[in-house]
């Protein structure tokens, strides 16, 4: 997994306020959380409140009006059934608010990502960007999740039980507010303080696990240059120091998280008895009080705690937010503004060259015009251009200088949608989707069964899928294994035929298919032949023999162009590469 | 609980640590159970009303008092319960990283690498959560349970007791049965997650296609289907989560109003005294944590004794290869095959039959073929990453099995096909075999494998970190480091196993001509595709499905007009293309 390690010292209020805005687009649920927040807030208040009237009014008097009692424990019984429920349907809304959410920026990201210039790819490695999607994602959960909800339901329990204390006794209340500073000092102090000591163990453990699994799969030589015992001694030491850094950790929790909440608990408790016996010595006091008292103070500990220990999660999740953020700003590519439509299927490269880094030239002035219907075959060695050349053609890079024209109007300038019609591709790694093998041939167009049988059928993979159990309605295996390689080249194929591009861009694959798949490809092309612009990129010269033009790639230039028997003719490299596939050595 | 057991050994050597850390934590509930006490005599005074100035300092210094010493034991316990948990942890870790050490490559292709992970990171972590929360709930959740039990029985009133508790078996089910649901929601979520993160990588590896295809649109509703699907199980987890306060709080509730209710009538009936019953209702409040931890203890139980499970067969598997040879020098070092049959394990096509090859000391021996022909398996057998009874090879007459492993490494250097470079400096990397070789002697190396005018171009020079981190090396770099760090070992007997491929052909040409003067007396093997790497060998040994189908020099094979010479023919032609004539 893709490992991020940076932690700044200071929560980015920006993009915190940015992540809680979301919250804001369900104002109905966060209204119902509200209401049922205060519900049960009410009924974890008042229920000592009950108990004390019940012990001074009552049992200190030792009178039980039955009718007052009864009337007493229902109230209590049904406090207790009401909070209860209350709590469970406020925590129940703030879990959906913060589902929501989630979806919405996921999908908000994704769908970014997915719309991002190709370059954008070349520099950003795929793990960083699957981590962006999913776990920076999952962080922010944890915000709505566990930060927002605890502080929310914390801070107005504290609240109330505070007002509560002050209507039953303001001077008792007094007392254990003076607690209330030293707690939220310990809180920020203890992530201040532990915020850094926890980045440090967690980037030693994933030194650890990076050793790790570098080590297994580097052992045979650490084997081979016998260096096992300072491998081992170098993993030991890191093990320690993680060992270490633990308990630096340990020791920070140990005397800020647990145990002193409780410590300032229990001195408040003294404090208050303190308070307490020294009225009672003067004036008549009320027993229920200081069991109301007690009662509530050890419910704000509980909530304090849980604060301290999410607050190290708020920083991580706006940091994943700004993360998040940074690629939604960026924003997608945009082509919306491009309208020109594609008829006939010319296709014209002027002067046009290309460079990934601005640098290293990969294509330098190609120059050469597909009429409508006709055959161009583009052949060259490995890194010869070839590929390039049919990523500026679909639009994914930007050529450098020179343009592409198609059917006479700039590439730049023809919509989006017509592009990606118009254009066919067979890819050398044919691209099955989940979804039935209808679906794979439809890609999810309105497409009638006529079109695709008739697609099928000319890709002559009809028969085969005839033989599945479910015949055009058959699950394809993850990654489409119930087809093999040569009839997933096929499915391709009847999927681009049943599309009707106006122009198809044929990408062979490199790596042997069978001849029967071959010869379908073939016969499928001569029959599209005329109708529609081919432009083959190919590895086996046998294949294109007949195309109505060959151009010769070396090195980003077109070095030769002809027919096949033009070229043959030549002394050069296409003749050299011919000779070479006839004369394969097994 | 039968992972207490097998964690015994431990428990037994860190005995000191559990011991001071249990009587700690049994001292801190004896005293965390004197202060309800305490305020109970406090009520009861006032409401006798003799309480007194002394009295009342009296009570608040104790508990005061007992407060900060509650507060010191519970740090220290944490400290040395916690500290041996977690140095039980580093110790699985460098036993598994030792463990894996010894196992010859055949062990690493019958487990892969994210499994091997999994036991030195979740398994780990899972064991050492049993031995420190497991124990914690373990030992504090009984002797909370017991202490308050008794404390209420004998020092209040039994009946007022029973009563009270009427709710909490109900509780004790509860966070057995929510504890199981959410480990398994937990579980599920993860799994939920990880289909998510693999439907992203697929999208975002297939960019092209979906952008070829214009299926933006329909990637967008699939993975929102996968993200919804995650997002059911974390909400099934959150809500299963949700149901704990709740619980909680009418069992505690139910609890509350039967110890009222009842305590007021023997309040009332004077068997028990208000001071009595305040105490009381503060012991229940003691009692949610017993009931919460043996529901957790069950849990880490389980996952525990699965994990400890893993690890130890991890640690008791032996390696497929045995170190019993005893031989530390070698006689000279000729290397000799004699093969009737060699299959790799689990296969029944010969990857090897009737070989019977040697390479002289001082020779260098080509060995050259089509994928596949068996050029590796020679060397696997030399380097013993197999054994097999009916394959003889030996290096200087004595067989490889009669060697030390270690002596034996020590014969060979190795450039492996695929150059593997760690996460280091360069010059860390060359000097792998040998980490206290001098500035000098690695930069020799790496002008010998003709690497060190590309080192110089990289922003640190030999100081360079290689990786993610660090610079990108090509194929050609990468495999010239590899010899450079071969070099650096001075090994008798030297094996490039296709370490060549990448490296152009001019190249290429200068290294070898740099091996012949560096390593005179001493053997080299190269295995290769490209035949210009070993038409000065002294031999060339043709492989072809496994067999020696032609052997003899560049010249004789040129002559024999079979597999060897057409390949060369080929390879001329090839790399014409290449050049673009």
């Amino acid at each position: 997994m893709y490992q991020d390690d940076d932690l700044p010292r200071h929560v980015n209020r920006g993009s915190l306020k940015r992540l809680l805005r979301y919250a804001l687009a369900y104002p109905q649920l966060l209204k119902q959380a509200a209401v049922f927040l205060l519900l049960t807030t009410l009924g974890q208040v008042l229920g000592p409140v009950l108990i004390k009237i019940f012990l001074d009014d009552y049992v200190t008097e030792g009178v039980y009006p039955l009718r007052d009692i009864t009337l007493l424990a229902l109230a209590y019984a049904a406090m207790y059934g009401v909070s209860a429920w209350a709590g469970y349907l406020q925590s129940m809304r703030l879990n959906e608010v913060a589902f929501s959410v989630v979806r919405r920026i996921r999908s908000q990201v994704f769908a970014t990502v997915m719309r991002k210039p190709l370059s954008f790819f070349d520099h950003e490695p795929t793990g960083k960007l699957v981590s962006r999607i999913t776990n920076d994602t999952e962080a922010i959960k944890d915000l709505f999740l566990q930060v927002m909800a605890t502080f929310v339901q914390s801070v107005v329990l504290i609240v109330a039980v505070f007002i509560a204390m002050a209507f039953l006794d303001w001077r008792l209340m007094l007392v254990c507010l003076l607690m209330m500073p030293l707690m939220v000092f310990v809180m920020f102090r203890y992530q201040r303080l532990s915020a850094p000591r926890y980045h440090k163990a967690r980037s030693i453990l994933s030194q650890i696990n990076g050793t790790l699994s570098e080590s297994i799969q580097g052992m045979k030589v650490i084997q081979l240059m016998n260096q096992q015992r300072r491998f081992d001694q170098r993993f030991t030491d890191t093990s320690q120091s993680h060992f270490t850094a633990r308990m630096r950790n340990l020791k920070l929790d140990a005397l800020l998280l647990r145990p002193m909440p409780d410590l300032l608990r229990t001195l408040t408790l003294a404090g208050l008895l303190l308070f307490f016996g020294w009225q009672s010595m003067g004036a008549a006091v009320e027993i229920g009080v200081i069991y109301a008292f007690i009662n509530y103070l050890s419910r704000i500990t509980e909530p304090m705690l849980q604060m301290t220990q999410r607050l190290s999660m708020l920083q991580q999740a706006v940091v994943a937010g700004e993360r998040v953020f940074t690629i939604l700003d960026d924003g997608a590519e945009d082509h919306t503004a491009a309208n020109q439509l594609i008829e006939s299927g010319e296709v014209a490269f002027r002067d046009v060259s290309f460079s990934y880094d601005g640098e290293h030239p990969v294509l330098s002035d190609i120059n050469f015009t597909v009429r409508p219907g006709e055959f161009y075959a583009i052949v060259g060695h490995t890194g010869s251009g070839k590929s390039t050349l049919m990523s500026l053609l679909m639009r994914f890079y930007a050529p450098q200088s020179g343009d592409i024209l198609l059917d006479g109007k700039h590439i730049n300038e023809v919509d989006q949608n017509s592009l990606r019609e118009s254009v066919g591709v067979v890819m050398q790694d044919p691209f099955i989707t989940t979804g039935s093998v209808r679906e794979n041939i439809t890609l999810g167009q309105d497409m009638s069964d006529e079109v695709v049988l008739a697609a099928a059928g000319q890709a002559q993979i009809h028969d085969y899928i005839m033989t599945l159990p479910e015949a055009y309605n058959t699950p394809m295996d993850e990654r489409g294994s119930n087809f093999s390689t040569g009839q997933r080249q096929l499915l391709s194929l009847a999927r681009t035929l049943a599309h009707k591009p106006r122009i198809l861009i044929l990408d062979e694959a490199t790596a042997n298919i069978d001849s029967h798949t071959e010869a379908v490809i073939q016969r499928a092309l001569m029959m599209l032949r005329g109708d529609t612009s081919i432009i083959a990129i190919a590895h086996r010269l046998s294949t294109i023999t007949a195309a109505d033009q060959i151009l010769v790639l070396h090195q980003g230039v077109i070095t030769q162009r002809g027919t096949h028997q033009q070229l043959l003719s030549e002394d050069g490299l296409y003749r050299n590469m011919y000779l070479l596939q006839q004369s394969r050595v097994v | 609980m039968n992972i207490f057991l097998k964690l015994g050994w431990y428990f037994r050597a860190e005995w000191r640590r559990y011991a001071v850390a249990g009587l700690l934590l049994v001292a801190v509930d004896v005293m965390e159970l004197m202060i309800p006490w305490l305020v109970g005599q406090l009520i009861d005074d006032v409401l006798a009303q003799r309480l007194q100035p002394e009295s009342l300092w009296r009570y608040v210094l104790i508990i005061a008092a007992l407060a900060v010493v509650i507060y010191v034991m519970r740090f220290f316990w944490r400290m040395y319960l916690f500290s041996a948990s977690f140095q039980l942890a580093e110790l699985l870790r460098q036993r598994v990283f030792k463990q894996l050490t010894t196992m010859a490559p055949a062990f690493y292709n019958r487990h892969r690498t994210g499994d091997l992970m999994a036991r030195a990171t979740n398994d780990v972590t899972a064991v050492e959560m049993t031995a420190g929360e497991g124990v914690l709930s373990g030992l504090d959740g009984l002797v909370t349970g017991v202490l308050v039990l008794f404390v209420m029985l004998m020092f209040i009133n039994w009946q007022l007791t029973l009563v009270a508790l009427l709710p909490f078996p109900f509780m004790a089910w509860f966070f057995y049965v929510i504890g199981n649901r959410l480990h398994d929601g937990f579980r599920d979520a993860q799994e939920r997650f990880s289909d998510l993160n693999d439907r992203v990588q697929e999208s975002v590896s297939g960019i092209r296609m979906i952008r070829a295809f214009g299926r933006e649109a329909r990637e967008d509703e699939v993975f929102l289907s996968v993200a919804d699907r995650a997002a059911e199980a974390n909400m099934r987890v959150a809500t299963t989560d949700s149901l704990y306060d709740p619980a909680i709080f009418l069992t505690v509730g139910a609890s509350f109003m039967l110890s009222i209710g009842m305590g007021a009538w023997l309040v009332t009936r004077g068997e028990i005294t208000l001071g009595e019953l305040t105490s009381f209702t503060m012991y229940l409040g003691f009692l949610i944590w017993p009931m919460f931890a043996y529901g957790w203890l069950l849990n880490l139980v389980e996952r525990g004794n699965a994990a400890y499970t893993r690890i130890s067969a991890l640690l008791d598997a032996r390696s497929p290869v045995e170190d019993s040879g005893t031989e530390q020098q070698a006689p000279s070092f000729d290397v000799s095959w004699r093969i009737g049959r060699f299959c790799y394990p689990g296969s029944d096509n010969a990857a090897l039959a009737n070989v019977d090859l040697l390479a002289r000391q001082g020779q260098t021996l080509g060995i050259v073929g089509a994928t596949g022909a068996g050029k590796t398996s020679l060397i696997n057998l030399l380097l013993r990453y197999y054994d097999d009874p009916a394959c003889e090879v030996g290096v200087g007459g004595i067989p490889v099995s009669g060697y030390e492993l270690h002596a034996l490494r020590d014969l060979v250097a190795v450039v492996p096909q695929d150059a593997f470079l760690f996460t280091a400096t360069i010059a860390e990397n060359i000097a792998l075999g040998k980490p206290g070789a001098t500035l000098d002697e690695i930069r020799a190396v790496a002008r010998l494998a003709a690497v060190e005018q590309d080192i110089l171009r990289f922003p640190a020079a030999y100081e360079t970190l290689v990786g993610e981190r660090g610079v990108t090396l090509s194929g050609g770099q990468k495999q010239r480091i590899a010899i450079a760090r071969a070099l650096l070992l001075d090994a008798p007997i030297l094996i490039l196993d296709d370490a060549l491929s990448a490296v152009d052909v001019g190249t290429e040409r200068s290294i070898l001509a740099h091996l012949r003067e560096a390593r005179q007396g001493r053997t080299t093997l190269i295995l290769c595709h490209r035949l210009s790497a070993v038409e000065d060998a002294d031999q060339i040994a043709v492989l072809s499905h496994g067999e020696l189908a032609e052997l003899g020099t560049h010249r004789e094979l040129l002559a024999r007009q079979g597999w060897y010479a057409r390949m060369f023919d080929y390879q001329q032609l090839e790399r014409a293309v290449v050049s673009g004539r």
